[in-house]
Order: C-alpha cells, then sequence, then structure tokens
C-alpha cells in the first residue's frame, strides 16, 4: 500500500468515527438543555409528556401574576388556540413579555403546571408591522 | 420622481446583466475582441446603475421621503443620522440591494484591476459574477424591490423608525462587515470556476486569489466578531455566542474558507490539493449564499429573524444551482484537477496541513447537521426537535481543542518529512512548556477542559515565539541586525507567513476567553435604593434611581456602587431601563430595552442589566453576571485583523 492511500485509509476511518460520534451525541446529549422537542400544548396536556419541551403560544390577556415577595415569580396562562396552559417562570423576564405577547417557553411539565426555564419573545416583527397616521403622533403626555 | 429613478436604475442593471452574460458567452466561442470589450464595459454598466440605485435609495432614507414604503418602514424623523444610513441594510429588500452593491464593487475592482491580466480567466469570472448579479437583480426587480411605493390609506407623516437594538454603532457596521465578507467569496468562486472551465488549475488561478479570499476572511471575521461584540453590549444574556442558527449561517463558511486559506498554501508550493481547494471554495460560496438563506428566509427561528419572508425557495434553488453546477463542471474537468504529487509523510507540513483541513471541515459538517437538525427531525421523525448550545459545545469544544492542538504542532512540521530528530529538537520547548503550564493550572485548583484549553494555549504561544525567536536569531547573526531590526524586516520579508503566525496568537487569545466562560456567575435579585447584595465576591449598592427623557426614548437609570469583599470601592455602573416610542398611545407599539452597563478589566467583565423597574415602590431588578476573561475574546479579535493585515500587505518589489 502506497503512502497516499494509507493516508486515505486513515481520514476516511477518522470521518466515520467522527460521523459516528455526532451522531451519538445527537441521540445521547451530555445536558438535558442541548435539545427540546417542539410540540403542541393540547399533545402535552394529552400524553403528559415528562421531558424537556418547547411550546409556543399567546400569553393570555390578564393572566399574569407577579409574586409580591418575589418580583422574578411570575406565572402566566399560555394560550395555543383553544387550549390553556399554566406556565411559571422564575427569571428575569425579556422586555417584550406582556399580555397578548407570542411567546416560545421551554421547560418541563409537571402535575399541570409547565415550569420554564426559558422564555422567548418573538418581538421584532413589530417593526414590519402598519404604518402610523397622523393621530400616533403630536402627543405631549408621557405615558407609560 | 427620484424614487422612480432608482426603479428604473434596478431594471437597466438586469437588462445589462443578462446582455453581460450574452455578449462575454458569445466571445468564449468565437473569440472576437470587440465582444469582450463589450462584455466588460456592459458589466461595468450593470456595477453603474447598481450604484445608481443604491445612492438614490440612501439619500431619500436621508430626506426621509415616507412616500417609499421601505423608508416609512425603517426610519422616522427621529432616527438619528447615522441610523437613517444604517437602515439601508435593516430590512430585507434593502439589504438584499446592499448586497448587490457590495458585489458591484467588487466586481467593478476585479474587471480595472485585470484589465490586462488573466486575459483567459476574465470572460468566465465576469460571466460568473453577472449571474450573481442577475440572481440578485431578480429578487430586487421582481420579489422584493425596495423602492414599492407606501399603501396607505393615510399620508404617512412619520415612519416606523428603526428597531431600538439595531440602534448601536457596533450594529450599524456589523452587518456590512459580514456583507463584506460574505460577498467577497464571490471572486475567488468566480476565478476558481473560470479556471475549471479554462481546464487551467495550475496554481496559477490560487495566486490570482490569495489576496481577494484574505480580505474576503478578514471582513467575514471582523464580521462574525463584531456581531458577537453586539450580542454582548446589547441584547443583554451576557454572551457573545448562541450558536443561534444565524450565527452558525457565518460560521460555516468561514471554517471551510480558513480551511481554504490552509490549504492554498499547500497547492503554491507543492502543486497538491486542487480538488480540495475547488471544493472546499465552492463549498465556502455555497455557504456564504446558503447563510444568507437562513438570514432571510425564517425557515429557523432566530433572534435574526426580524423578517419572516417569502425568499426561501428561491434562495435554495440557486444554492442547489450552484452545487449542481460547479460540481457538473468539476467532473467534466476531473482529468485535469489530478495532481502529480503525492503525501510523503505523516509527520509533514502537508500532512499537518491537510488534517488542520479535516477538522475544519468536521466541525463545519457539525455546525451544519446542528442548525439542520430541527428541520432533519421534523422531516424524517415528524417531531420538531431544537438544538441548544450544550450539543454545539459537547461536539465543538474538543473539536476546536484538536485545532487549536494543531496550530502549534503545524508550524513545528518540516516540508515533505521531519526527521525524528528535528521532530524532537522542534517539539521539546513547546511541550515543556505546555506540560509546565498544565502543571501551574492543576495546582491552581484548574480541571479537565480547562487545563487542556490554557495548556494547549501555553504550547501554541511557545510554538509561535520560537518560530519568530528562531528567525530573529538567524538575521541578527547573518545582517548583523538589531533585534528589532531583524523583528521588523524578518515580518515585512515574509509577511504572509509572519502574519498568519499574529492570527494564530489572536486565535489563542480568543481560546484564553472561551475558556473563561466554565467559570461565569449570575444572580437576579431586586433592590431598593440603599440596598446591597452581592455576588462572585462583590457587594452591589443601589445609591439612587434617576428618570430621564431623552429625544426617541424614556430612561429610568440606576446608581450601582460596587465594592469587593474586603470593601474597596471597584466601580460605580449605570444600567438603565429604556422604553423606546415612549409618546405611542398605542401600547404595543412601545418597546421597552435594557441598555447594559459593563465594567470590563482583563481579569474579568461585571455585567450589570437593569432587567425591571418597579414605579410604585421604586424597586429595580437587577442581573449581574462576572464573566471572567471576556475581553481576552476582543483582543484576540484586535490582533487577527492586525494579522491578516499583515499578511495582505503588498509587498514594495
Amino acid at each position: 500500500m502506497n503512502s497516499n492511500n494509507k493516508f486515505m485509509l486513515m481520514i476516511s476511518g477518522l470521518v466515520t468515527i467522527v460521523i459516528f460520534w455526532i451522531g451519538w451525541v445527537s441521540s445521547n446529549p451530555k445536558d438535558e438543555k442541548a435539545m427540546a422537542t417542539f410540540i403542541s400544548v393540547e399533545d402535552l396536556i394529552n400524553d403528559k409528556i415528562n421531558k424537556r419541551t418547547k411550546l409556543g403560544g399567546l400569553v393570555k390577556n390578564g393572566s399574569i401574576l407577579i409574586s409580591k415577595t418575589n418580583y422574578l415569580d411570575c406565572s402566566f396562562i399560555l394560550q395555543e388556540g383553544a387550549v390553556e396552559l399554566n406556565v411559571k417562570y422564575d427569571r428575569t423576564r425579556p422586555d417584550l413579555f406582556k399580555d397578548g405577547a407570542e411567546v416560545i417557553v421551554t421547560g418541563l411539565y409537571l402535575d399541570g403546571v409547565f415550569y420554564a426555564d426559558e422564555l422567548q419573545t418573538k418581538c421584532a416583527s413589530k417593526y414590519e408591522g402598519d404604518l402610523r397616521d397622523e393621530s400616533s403622533y403630536n402627543l405631549t403626555e408621557i405615558e407609560i | 420622481m427620484t424614487p422612480i429613478a432608482g426603479g428604473v436604475a434596478l431594471n437597466l442593471a438586469f437588462g445589462f446583466s443578462i446582455l453581460t452574460i450574452i455578449v462575454l458567452f458569445l466571445y468564449t466561442r468565437y473569440g472576437d475582441e470587440r465582444l469582450f470589450l463589450t462584455g466588460q464595459r456592459l458589466a461595468l454598466g450593470v456595477s453603474f446603475f447598481v450604484f445608481l440605485a443604491t445612492f438614490i435609495l440612501s439619500y431619500q432614507l436621508l430626506i426621509s421621503n415616507f412616500d417609499i414604503d421601505y423608508v416609512a418602514r425603517y426610519t422616522s424623523l427621529e432616527t438619528p443620522f447615522i441610523y437613517k444610513i444604517s437602515a439601508l441594510w435593516a430590512g430585507q429588500s434593502g439589504s438584499l440591494l446592499f448586497w448587490l452593491f457590495i458585489l458591484s464593487i467588487y466586481a467593478t475592482i476585479t474587471i480595472l484591476q485585470n484589465q490586462s491580466k488573466h486575459h483567459t480567466l476574465m470572460p468566465w469570472v465576469i460571466i460568473c459574477l453577472a449571474i450573481i448579479q442577475l440572481f440578485f437583480l431578480v429578487l430586487t426587480n421582481f420579489i422584493t424591490n425596495p423602492f414599492m411605493p407606501t399603501e396607505a390609506e393615510f399620508i404617512v407623516t412619520n415612519g416606523n423608525g428603526l428597531n431600538p437594538l439595531l440602534q448601536n454603532v457596533t450594529m450599524a457596521i456589523h452587518p456590512p462587515t459580514l456583507y463584506l465578507g460574505y460577498v467577497g467569496f464571490s471572486v475567488p468562486f468566480a476565478f476558481a470556476i473560470s479556471a475549471l472551465i479554462n481546464k487551467d488549475t495550475s496554481p496559477l488561478w490560487i495566486q490570482s486569489i490569495r489576496r481577494w479570499t484574505l480580505v474576503a476572511w478578514l471582513f467575514l471575521s471582523s464580521g462574525i466578531i463584531l456581531g458577537g461584540w453586539w450580542a454582548y453590549q446589547e441584547l443583554g444574556w451576557g454572551g457573545y455566542w448562541a450558536w443561534d442558527p444565524v450565527e452558525n449561517a457565518s460560521f460555516m463558511p468561514w471554517l471551510t474558507a480558513t480551511a481554504f486559506l490552509h490549504s492554498i498554501i499547500i497547492q503554491e508550493k507543492k502543486d497538491m490539493l486542487r480538488i480540495w481547494n475547488m471544493v472546499l471554495i465552492i463549498l465556502t460560496f455555497t455557504l456564504c449564499i446558503f447563510g444568507t438563506f437562513l438570514t432571510r428566509s425564517g425557515v429557523m427561528s432566530s433572534v435574526h429573524s426580524f423578517t419572516a419572508s417569502s425568499l426561501g425557495p428561491i434562495f435554495l434553488v440557486f444554492v442547489f444551482l450552484i452545487l449542481i453546477v460547479s460540481f457538473s463542471i468539476m467532473y467534466i474537468n476531473r482529468n485535469d484537477l489530478k495532481s502529480k504529487k503525492r503525501m510523503e509523510s505523516f509527520t509533514s507540513r502537508e500532512s499537518g496541513f491537510l488534517f488542520n483541513n479535516l477538522v475544519f471541515v468536521v466541525m463545519c459538517f457539525s455546525v451544519f447537521w446542528g442548525t439542520l437538525f430541527p428541520v432533519i427531525s421534523e422531516a424524517v421523525r415528524g417531531t420538531k426537535i431544537t438544538v441548544g448550545p450544550p450539543f454545539f459545545n459537547q461536539i465543538n469544544i474538543p473539536i476546536g481543542l484538536i485545532l487549536l492542538a494543531l496550530t502549534g504542532i503545524g508550524p513545528l512540521l518540516a516540508w515533505r518529512k521531519t526527521g525524528k530528530q528535528s521532530l524532537i529538537k522542534n517539539f521539546t520547548f513547546p511541550i515543556l512548556s505546555g506540560l509546565i503550564g498544565a502543571s501551574f493550572f492543576i495546582f491552581i485548583g484548574l480541571k479537565g477542559t480547562v487545563v487542556i484549553s490554557f495548556s494547549l494555549c501555553v504550547f501554541v504561544l511557545a510554538t509561535i515565539s520560537k518560530e519568530f525567536a528562531r528567525g530573529i536569531l538567524a538575521r541578527t547573526k547573518k545582517f548583523n541586525e538589531t533585534i528589532i531590526t531583524a523583528f521588523y524586516r524578518m515580518i515585512s520579508k515574509n509577511r504572509s507567513r509572519y502574519g498568519g503566525y499574529i492570527v494564530h496568537v489572536g486565535i489563542v487569545f480568543m481560546f484564553v476567553g472561551f475558556t473563561g466562560h466554565a467559570f461565569d456567575k449570575e444572580k437576579e435579585f431586586s433592590l431598593k435604593v440603599g440596598e446591597t447584595d452581592h455576588v462572585a465576591g462583590y457587594e452591589f449598592t443601589l445609591l439612587k434611581m434617576s428618570e430621564s427623557e431623552r429625544p426617541n426614548h424614556y430612561a429610568w437609570i440606576s446608581d450601582i456602587r460596587v465594592t469587593d469583599n474586603k470593601g474597596a470601592f471597584v466601580t460605580n455602573l449605570y444600567p438603565e431601563k429604556r422604553v423606546y416610542f415612549h409618546k405611542n398611545p398605542d401600547v404595543n407599539r412601545r418597546q421597552p430595552h435594557s441598555e447594559l452597563d459593563i465594567y470590563s478589566t482583563l481579569n474579568q467583565d461585571i455585567y450589570s442589566i437593569f432587567s425591571a423597574v418597579d414605579t410604585e415602590n421604586s424597586i429595580a431588578f437587577i442581573k449581574i453576571m462576572v464573566n471572567p476573561l471576556v475581553r481576552w475574546v476582543w483582543i484576540g479579535g484586535y490582533i487577527l485583523v492586525i494579522g491578516t493585515m499583515i499578511a495582505l500587505w503588498p509587498r514594495k518589489d
């Protein structure tokens, strides 16, 4: 076998090992946060899935409750179509988290409550929204 | 009237690009010099009309002509001057026009630079560039035209304004830098395809594109680093890299391009790896287009998905077309691509480069796999699985460490074969340094991957210092020069080699910064004025909270005093909570935003986020992160830029 063939053999061997390794890591990640399955709220409630999942939906109007003792503790109702789910979250909330916001939560479902450790808001699309007419301007008072 | 001129300029550019392709194609058939000259001028015409369209749109943005939909959507009367300009690449149609604008600059330079050079290569180079221009002209003319008039039932007196997240100087320069990189690879790609069609794949074409590739690589690297810097300064999650699909989209071509930069050295010096180099440059360019596709299509949910659009399928078709056509041309000309030379030994510089290349490509594959895993899993298993940073870290940390080790090993290997004696001689000092480093790091209590990473950093720095010392010593002996003169002359006589080593030093510093991530600490808490909390050995006291109304936002500013555990004053931090468009009666249109404050030292960053404010009870909700060694990432970035500039700098002769 000449050196070139030896080279090719070694390289192919190494590449095969690495590809298998990547495949293996894809199905057995070390950290549970490495992957999350995106499912619908309805499936989560019906199948009582107890592994890490990602859900999308809207924050139900008026459902955001913030703890009086710890401002970071918050719960809200996530709506996806007609299905509703109680979500608890105790970290810094994104700037655009509010009633009616479109959110994606990641976490675990336990006894009817979804404990989220990630909360993302879909935001910037607002900037591609409708244009504004004159009534939106010339206001002097500040309402926050 | 003027906006119409913009649309007409784009129409004309579209027509001219088709004519360029036809005329130059005829030239390659019939060889009439007049056709070549006409083709060149037509190609310059395409660029001229693209420049004109871009300047018209920029001018309309500056004068706030809200009759143009794009201007009304991305700027408002309050938008500061600089962001009116950066609005050119804030939205979809504008950024596509901007892509085209940069491509046209590059095309013009390529044509003017090579008027009397590369006479056989140039026709196909121009045809390739014109085809790429044509693709973007189709998009900007027919699919998403930046000159579309505003369609509203009222007179738009003010526009929507630029997203506050994008109102940051870094953000104004990050996209153009990245684009300059992405688009820059069009030129080496066009040369590669032309070399293939002309059946001339000798190292000649490589020489003509080395500098172009370096320029594109420099911009792509700077664009990626600036993006990380922006995320760190603006997004408020305390990190600079999240393995987000769009970040990955810029990282993948960077990996293949870096591999290409290394492997063309072998083709230049040894005329080997002809096929491999072709594959790499085709992949790099395809990944650049694929990156634009990921950013623009909205296929992946990402912080960058400012748009969800219908452009996806068109981009995907273009990506497949590039791959199919390029690899078909390669297959047809496969006989010309066979190198006559063979690898001689595992312990040679050639094999070192080859391994480095393989590792880069494997890393690119792993990033590609992780990025597209959600799409693949949905197609195969029907479930959408999202992939987070831990997956990428698990795979890419070991691969990255292997790359770091190779950065140190490569320069110590000789061309063709390294004998046993010289192996021992070359490796003793760097390996010893690495081992001493490792013992020290273990002694101070570090463990695992961190020790490996830091020790490898020492090993690579030892290799590079050895190379510099050897070069300087040789010169001081031979020419009787002082150390400083020898250092300066050594670099200027062999810019690409020593520039490359300096880039490696930058990469080592970046690895130091990446490794620091293992020690990050964070805490979220609430404070009333006068209260204190502790994080990572520091005390944080809220001294006061003030309010301020500014031209386009309202801000609450907290004043936090930081002291260390002995009570010594460290710094004052002033993170802000802002609300943009606060005068808008529609609450949904107001946008809250947290403006960070960071106290940065070589040792660590203290990163403060004012996440929320309770105005009734005067409570500030603060998140503090203590991130060790982050500054080394940016220092490494600067060194990388300096090294690349040295490698790029033209020689006097």
